[in-house]
């Protein structure tokens, strides 16, 4: 047994079961799903977006690029009484999609960016809704924008996407398993990662580590290049950037590290369906210095103010605000990004905390049990750059639970 | 730039070379013109690289629509989204980048602050969401929405000759790190462990970007296109087949292959005395014979009719360029393809797909330049060769 690190170490973790149940998961998705529909009138969702087909489904294929993912893509219909979606994919005999769906639910691919693609689709939707049923959709293509026969009637069509939005906000007790083992996951590559760090090795070498070790962990995909960013000492010496402030993340290449390289590590993997997010400080070839240890005592410093006001009823307000008072009247995260964000279906989802959709939304969003936050403050020290990590918890009424494992090293 | 004046070490983010960046602009402006299009707002990774030319975080998936570079065509403006300049062409000024934002309000402002936004009567996009679908108008008072992806598949549809050179080296790096994944192919491995496999040569020669995740496929002996669990162990004579696809500067190189998984009782009986292998054979032939400057792209899907091999459940051509690309060629969209002509410049990827109960698949999918003679491979090693001497 290993000993519990990082955020672990401050907190026990009591609501997550050792295994999800995902016939369950799907099921309690489902419901979610039908009742928001027709709360609002909704009598099918079309649904392209690569997260929300897997959320309305299930099914689960390794993601690709997005210029192919937006072609060769499944499409889910989910209707208001039938507690099955359909599915459109281009492999309907695969057992990695680990449908539980009766067959006549599932079909062959369709190409909603070409007309002939949307016009074989509206015939077979015509067969699963009525003529005067209300379709909503997440997307609208060129293609599917002429199309007016059963699709869009309306000249702007009805939001689909919102009912995934809501419906993914609170995580069941099964998605939050299958969630800490895409973190399991993504923290055994970046262990080998870690270790691998030397004055020397590429970017692209720690990546090449990062991609093996999650495939042979278990993980679907990778979701974004991995990101091991050098960080200048002073804002002044990196990019130009539209905010005045930190250029991160920046993207990855050839160059080779050196010691005393500070770098802040970002990475995520799907796994299950759902997206983990990693991010730490690492120093290249030596230890902390004083300065560079005084960055991250005042970065657990602002966590553990955070974390103390982090509980079901509080607002996204509360937590900037704990924030913010602990770093000492300054925003302590990058003004491009955000105090914390949501984390499931997607990298980063609702709920926004400190994000430039403004000071009254972050008053007006109560947290509640279930939803899972990632929290990454930074200390920017100009001069000897600064400390970032990302750490992920899942909401309760009382509090907060831990679902990253991995230490600060080398702090 | 050619691939050999292409250094092997990239260790600083960069534009896009100027040649190939100029020369993809005035494609794009000159469609805009033709369609009298004044502004083209496009959210689409492979469109935003192309009338931008500057290289962006790479994620996995579908993209919903979002206002990722802006062009105006009165100005030839162009606007991008990035909060930083690394990696912006030096022709687009800091005034005109944009920052990351959650608020879909802020987009809203910036949009309205473009020169020419307010009096812009057509602005044409490459997707829309129901929700950009009604904001855009706040931005564009007086314009109507138009369609932009079809512009930019006419712009991007035949490459330059600097775009085939990138497609060409984007292909040698997806050959040395699918020839990694080939020798790791022993009984007892699995799919999943093929594809770190693969993944990991593919960043150790500097790419860190796949095209697909979905690498290795253990081919079914029962099903024309089961796909088992991703865990199952590769067994002795298994034909399994690999999609090897990188994206390096924004560039894709793909090709797929099928490889057999070495077995003394399978040595006795070479793969190319099997049905499934002549057929394999034919259908290759005539699916380059059919890519003739003018010939009908549905005559790929004649192909199989012709050799008389069940149409595959996966494109029978993709386009290859930034990213994916038109066109794309299916079974399931036959009027599509009928409608589509072969021109010169155009790069795809041909799939061939062939099965026989009782043996399994053989997949080969091989990347070619039409030219005026015909299709040309863009790989050093067809996959022909190799296959028809294996023993």
């Amino acid at each position: 047994m290993t000993q519990p690190a990082g955020l672990m170490t401050r907190a026990s973790t009591n609501h997550i079961p050792p295994e999800p149940d995902l016939e369950r998961m799907h099921r309690d998705r489902a419901e979610r799903v039908r009742t928001l529909m027709r709360e609002q009138g909704i009598d099918a969702l079309v649904l392209l977006g690569n997260t929300n087909v897997v959320y309305a489904t299930g099914a689960i294929w390794p993601l690709s690029d997005s210029g192919r993912a937006n072609f060769e893509q499944p499409v889910a219909v989910v209707l208001a009484d039938d507690e099955w979606p359909h599915l459109f994919s281009p492999v309907q005999e695969d057992d990695r999609l680990r449908l539980e769906l009766p067959a006549d639910h599932i079909h062959g691919p369709v190409y909603l960016d070409f007309d002939e693609g949307v016009q074989l689709f509206t015939s077979q939707l015509a067969d699963l809704v009525s003529g005067n049923a209300l379709v909503a959709i997440d997307e609208w293509t060129n293609a599917m924008r002429r199309e007016r026969s059963i699709l869009f009637a309306q000249d702007v069509p009805v939001d689909g996407g919102r009912v995934i939005s809501r419906s993914k906000l609170i995580k069941t007790r099964d998605e939050l398993a299958c969630m800490r083992e895409g973190l399991r996951i993504t923290e055994r590559a970046i262990a080998d990662v870690h270790a691998r760090v030397a004055p020397g090795v590429r970017q692209t070498d720690l990546t090449a580590t990062f991609l093996r070790t999650i495939f042979d962990a278990g993980a679907d995909a990778n979701i974004l290049d991995p990101i091991w960013q050098v960080m200048p000492s002073r804002i002044a010496d990196g990019p130009w950037t539209t905010t005045g402030d930190i250029a991160c993340p920046l993207l990855s290449t050839e160059r080779e590290l050196v010691e005393g390289d500070v770098l802040w590590v970002d990475t995520g993997i799907s796994y299950a369906g759902f997206h983990s997010d990693f991010g730490r400080t690492w120093i290249v070839g030596r230890e902390p210095d004083a300065r560079e240890r005084a960055q991250f005592d005042k970065w657990r410093e602002i966590m553990d103010a955070v974390l103390d006001v982090t509980r079901a009823g509080a607002t996204a307000a509360d937590l900037t605000a704990a924030a913010i008072t602990a770093a000492g009247g300054v925003k302590p995260w990058m003004p491009h990004f955000y105090l914390g964000h949501g984390l499931g279906i997607d990298s980063a989802e609702m709920p926004y905390v400190g994000s430039d959709i403004g000071e009254a939304f972050d008053a007006s969003l109560v947290l509640a049990a279930g939803m899972v936050l990632v929290l990454e403050p930074i200390v920017w020290d100009d001069g000897a750059a600064g400390y970032r990590a990302e750490d992920v918890l899942h909401i309760t009424e009382d509090g907060w639970e831990p679902m990253t494992d991995y230490p600060y090293d080398p702090f | 730039m050619t691939p050999s004046d292409e250094p092997l070490t990239v260790t600083d983010v960069r534009p896009d070379d100027t040649a190939l960046r100029h020369a993809r602009r005035a494609r794009v402006l000159a469609e805009m013109e033709a369609a009298d299009v004044d502004v083209l707002i496009v959210g689409r990774e492979g469109n935003a690289r192309y009338v931008s030319g500057a290289p962006r975080l790479w994620t996995a998936g579908s993209r919903s629509f979002g206002p990722g570079c802006v062009m105006v065509r009165a100005t030839g403006a162009i606007h991008v989204l990035s909060t930083w300049d690394e990696g912006i062409p030096d022709d687009i000024p800091h005034e005109n980048l944009y920052g990351i934002s959650f608020n879909t309000m802020n987009f809203v402002k910036v949009l309205q602050n473009i020169d020419g936004a307010a009096t812009a009567r057509t602005v044409a996009t490459d997707a829309l969401t129901p929700g950009f679908a009604q904001l855009l108008p706040m931005a564009f008072p007086s314009a109507e929405l138009v369609d932009g992806e079809e512009m930019m598949r006419r712009a991007r549809r035949v490459k330059t000759s600097e775009e085939i050179d990138m497609i060409r080296a984007s292909v040698r790096i997806a050959e040395r790190a699918l020839a990694e994944a080939e020798a790791a192919l022993v009984a007892g491995t699995t799919e999943r462990q093929l594809t770190g496999v693969f993944m990991e040569a593919m960043a150790s020669a500097g790419v860190t970007t796949p095209a697909a995740q979905d690498v290795a496929w253990i081919t079914s002996r029962d099903h024309p296109w089961r796909r088992a669990n991703r865990d199952a162990p590769v067994a002795a004579g298994d034909l399994v087949a690999f999609d090897a696809g990188i994206v390096r500067h924004g560039y894709v190189g793909e090709l797929g292959r099928t490889f057999r998984v070495e077995a003394i009782e399978v040595r006795a009986e070479p793969l190319a005395n099997r049905e499934v292998s002549a057929r394999w054979d034919e259908l290759w032939d005539r699916l380059l014979d059919a890519c003739r400057p003018g010939a009908a792209m549905s005559d790929l899907l004649g192909a199989y009719e012709v050799t008389g091999v069940q149409a595959p459940p996966m494109p029978v051509a993709r386009g290859l360029g930034l990213g994916f690309d038109p066109p794309l060629v299916t079974h399931a969209l036959p009027g599509t393809a009928a409608a589509q002509r072969f021109e010169p410049g155009m790069v795809l990827a041909l799939t061939a797909f062939a099965w026989q109960e009782g043996v399994g698949a053989v997949y080969g999918q091989e990347p070619v330049v039409v030219t005026a003679t015909g299709p040309e491979p863009l790989s050093t090693n067809p996959f022909r060769d190799p296959r028809s001497s294996m023993t």
